[in-house]
């Protein structure tokens, strides 16, 4: 084992000379025997010799929680990341993930966004910008979190890297919250990596059908916790959550109104106050707010809104136009649309 | 002794007189053809000669000289057989010397002495009407074509037995006057056989359809495989006008330049639906060859463009179509001269959202945001600019193909569609605007005034979806087509709103 170490040490020092000054002033090398390497790794199974650090390290005394999932997303899953990333993050929890594309960007930017800390954990060198989509997140994460690697400077991305820096992410973590995966998917070894180590997993569901969801709807079934809501993994951490939030006003799936009045009259006041600060939030006309119940975080296209709203397609054209004109809509891809909450 | 006919050459649709003189002296016995001939032009002399003896006639062994003048014109094509076959009798006394005089002769010569139908009677009789040539003579194949033209009389031959017997007075040959302007229309080959009400559910695209046939916009279909893109753009000329008097003689010209009409057929009544294939090279897409024949963009000249797949043409050939949607002309300019074909179409393209062909479905489409921009990326911003309207054929449900209900049929749309095109004339009378795509940004005040609160809505549009200066501009004209096709005579916040939701792909990317 010593034996390892060093070597990492050598290469480093050889990446140091290679890279020059500035190298070494910025990524910092830590052996699993200095008292700063995270305690959570020192006994993960394989576990790391040494991490490559850039900026800082994860506080251990904060919940830290990993946002993992598909690269190739849809509309809800990106939906899905930022919504969990930003209360997540506002609620003071730590963000780690892989830096990738699709969910792990989507959920790091988001937690950067909202003001909260986030640690990326990458299959590259710690100087290497991999993707490029997520340069801007390389250069946000100073100083609200940092970038966690087990290969030295320089170290291209290659494709067994990113398996084997899983087992760190799910090493980081207290909770880890699967946002979308398929079946067999980068996701699962992280997954299967947390369930080695002990850690606690959710994942969000997702519809049946969907290819993208059978990943988390699978791990739910297998036993992992349902996250329906950034509350349900605030109390799994144990922290309370300031502002309760409601998933019904986030959702809107149900049709508001009887329902809700029916079941409590407690919730009553609540759902009614969702209502009311739903369309206060967008100031729909009852026209639009006919459209505006028809879509989904699912992107449906125009003709399909038509048939569910059962007006011409000019006007179902005016009227989607008006809800992206107030941000109650978003169009994605050519003709379809989702709502925005 | 000497003796000379008229017929005609064309350069693109031009017509161009060409006289066929013939000179008989003494000297060794020879027959020879002079005057800037190409190589089936030259072969006409054993095909003239062949076939004069097939019908009983032997050239003397004496000096003959056949000169098609003026000299400085390169000849191609084999229409001048029967030109220099009548004025070789005219020559040798076997009609009358007054013969063909105030006529074209056209046609081309079998050795048996039978006429052959040619390319291009049609713009060649236009020009000999327009030179003031009342009569002509031409093969019996083209004489419904040839009785397009008014004011021409017609004489169809099919042999040359027949031709001398007409100048002798002999033999009555198949004569039409078309003095009267009787227009033979065009026989069968309509493409009415489609129509719109086959296709059930895609309400969007087909009012998509709607507007870009009436404001003559071009159009840009995206859909997944297999959601009837083709079949949607196969049913867009039965929603477009009739091709009035003047438009099937332009579109009828081209056709029998290119030699594509059919035997007998006179006038083309429909209008024309190219599709040419994704491997189109860019000469056939603009027209080409040594003497260039008319492209695929002329060929849908007043008609549709069909472009499945946009994706998979190739660059080149996309661009060679920049000019042609600017200029509603193409020219193709050759070592020996530079041609000139109308090419003004309707484009309408159909793609895929991605390369799977699913996006944005993520529960079938796996490719990465990246792939999917490239796929978009690779269609030129300068072709995109000049599309207006971008529309979605979603993938069809299993309720739109069970259901026994029917949708609009093409007649009810084109009835609209007519009643927007004749507001547009009324307003563009004297401008040499013919459809709202027309307007040019100068004009577009003008034409297209915004009230207060339509200015407000496109303000906000601009400022929410990040639109171009070129975006606004065709969500203008669009709003105008779709005003129009309401009967308003201005342009309201519906209009607007339905337009920016037809837009074009802005830039290089579906959104963002």
């Amino acid at each position: 084992m010593n034996d390892r170490v060093e070597r990492a040490v050598r290469n480093d020092g050889e990446a140091v000379r290679n890279d020059g000054e500035t190298v070494r002033s910025e990524i910092r090398f830590i052996t699993r025997f200095e008292e700063e390497f995270p305690e959570r790794l020192r006994f993960i199974p394989g576990c790391p010799s040494g991490i490559y650090v850039k900026g800082d390290l994860p506080n251990p005394e904060i919940k830290t929680v990993a946002i993992v999932g598909a690269r190739a997303c849809s509309e809800y899953g990106k939906k899905m990341a930022q919504y969990f990333a930003s209360h997540l993050a506002a609620a003071g929890v730590q963000i780690v993930s892989g830096l990738a594309r699709g969910i792990d960007g989507i959920a790091q930017r988001a937690a950067l966004d909202a003001g909260g800390v986030t640690f990326g954990v990458l299959g590259c060198g710690a100087d290497v910008v991999y993707p490029k989509e997520n340069e801007e997140i390389y250069r946000l994460i100073e100083g609200h979190g940092g970038l966690i690697t087990e290969h030295p400077a320089g170290t291209p991305p290659l494709g067994p890297n990113f398996a084997s820096r899983n087992r760190i992410i799910a090493g980081l973590c207290d909770i880890l919250l699967v946002i979308e995966a398929r079946l067999r998917s980068g996701t699962s070894i992280t997954v299967n990596n947390a369930l080695e180590q002990g850690r606690d997993i959710f994942a969000v569901p997702g519809r049946l059908t969907d290819g993208l969801s059978a990943g988390c709807n699978m791990l739910i079934r297998d036993g992992a916790g349902a996250a329906l809501n950034p509350d349900d993994i605030l109390k799994a951490l144990g922290m309370l959550c300031e502002e309760p939030v409601s998933l019904v006003s986030h959702a809107g799936e149900t049709p508001h109104g009887k329902k809700s009045n029916g079941t409590t009259t407690n919730g009553e006041a609540e759902a009614g106050n969702a209502t009311t600060g739903k369309t206060a939030k967008f100031d729909l006309t009852p026209k639009e707010r006919l459209v505006y119940e028809c879509l989904d975080l699912y992107p449906k296209t125009v003709d399909e809104i038509m048939r569910t709203c059962r007006i011409s397609v000019s006007e179902t054209l005016e009227r989607l136009m008006s809800l992206c004109l107030k941000g109650a809509a978003k169009e994605c891809g050519r003709s379809n649309y989702i709502k925005m909450i | 002794m000497y003796s000379c006919v008229s017929t005609l050459a064309l350069r693109g649709l031009v017509g161009i007189e060409i006289r066929a003189e013939a000179d008989m002296s003494e000297g060794l016995p020879v027959f020879e053809m002079v005057g800037f001939l190409g190589g089936e032009v030259r072969e006409a002399r054993e095909r003239v000669r062949t076939a004069l003896k097939n019908s009983g006639i032997f050239l003397p062994p004496k000096r003959i000289t056949v000169n098609l003048a003026p000299a400085d014109i390169k000849k191609s094509g084999t229409s001048f057989d029967l030109a220099v076959a009548v004025s070789l009798l005219k020559l040798l006394g076997r009609i009358p010397p007054e013969s063909a005089e105030d006529m074209v002769v056209i046609g081309e010569l079998g050795l048996s002495g039978s006429v052959h139908k040619v390319n291009g009677v049609l713009p060649m009789l236009i020009e000999a009407r327009n030179m003031g040539i009342g009569s002509c003579m031409v093969p019996g194949d083209n004489i419904a074509e040839a009785a397009a033209v008014k004011g021409m009389r017609v004489v169809g031959v099919s042999s040359l037995e027949e031709a001398m017997g007409y100048f002798e007075g002999r033999l009555p040959a198949e004569t039409i006057d078309s003095d009267a302007g009787t227009c033979t229309p065009g026989s069968g080959e309509s493409l009415d056989t489609v129509d719109f009400s086959e296709v059930n559910g895609q309400e969007s695209a087909k009012r998509a359809l709607e507007i870009a046939a009436a404001g003559m916009h071009n159009i840009l279909l995206i859909g997944p495989p297999g959601s009837g893109k083709t079949m949607l753009a196969r049913r867009l000329p039965t929603i477009l006008p009739e091709l009035d008097a003047e438009e099937r003689m332009e579109v009828t010209k081209i056709y029998s330049v290119a030699g594509l009409l059919k035997e007998g057929q006179g006038l083309i009544a429909a209008r024309p639906f190219i599709a040419p294939h994704h491997t189109v090279s860019a000469a056939a897409m603009a027209g080409g060859g040594l003497i260039p024949r008319p492209g695929e963009c002329s060929l849908a000249h007043r008609g549709v463009l069909f472009l499945d797949e946009l994706p998979e043409f190739s660059a080149s050939t996309l661009e060679i179509l920049r000019q042609p949607m600017e200029d509603k002309e193409v020219n193709i300019a050759r070592a020996a001269a530079s041609y000139t074909y109308p090419a003004d179409f309707l484009l309408c393209a159909a793609m895929n959202p991605c390369k799977c062909g699913y996006y944005p479905d993520r529960t079938k489409c796996r490719c990465q945001e990246s792939e999917v921009r490239k796929y978009l990326g690779r269609i030129s911003g300068p072709l995109l600019d000049r599309i207006d309207i971008c529309a979605e054929a979603s993938r069809i449900d299993y309720k739109d193909i069970s259901t026994g209900m029917k949708g609009e049929s093409s007649r009810e749309i084109r009835g609209r569609v007519i009643r927007a095109v004749k507001a547009q004339k009324e307003r563009y009378k004297g401008t040499g605007i013919r459809f709202n795509s027309d307007i040019s940004v100068k004009d577009m005040d003008k034409y297209c005034h915004l009230g207060r609160k339509e200015e407000k809505l496109i303000r906000e549009a601009f400022e929410c979806l990040g639109l171009s200066a070129r975006a606004y501009h065709r969500m203008i004209r669009v709003s105008r087509t779709i005003a129009d096709l309401e009967g308003a005579s201005d342009i309201g916040c519906a209009h607007l709103a339905e337009a920016i939701g037809f837009r074009n792909v802005d830039g290089r990317y579906w959104n963002e």
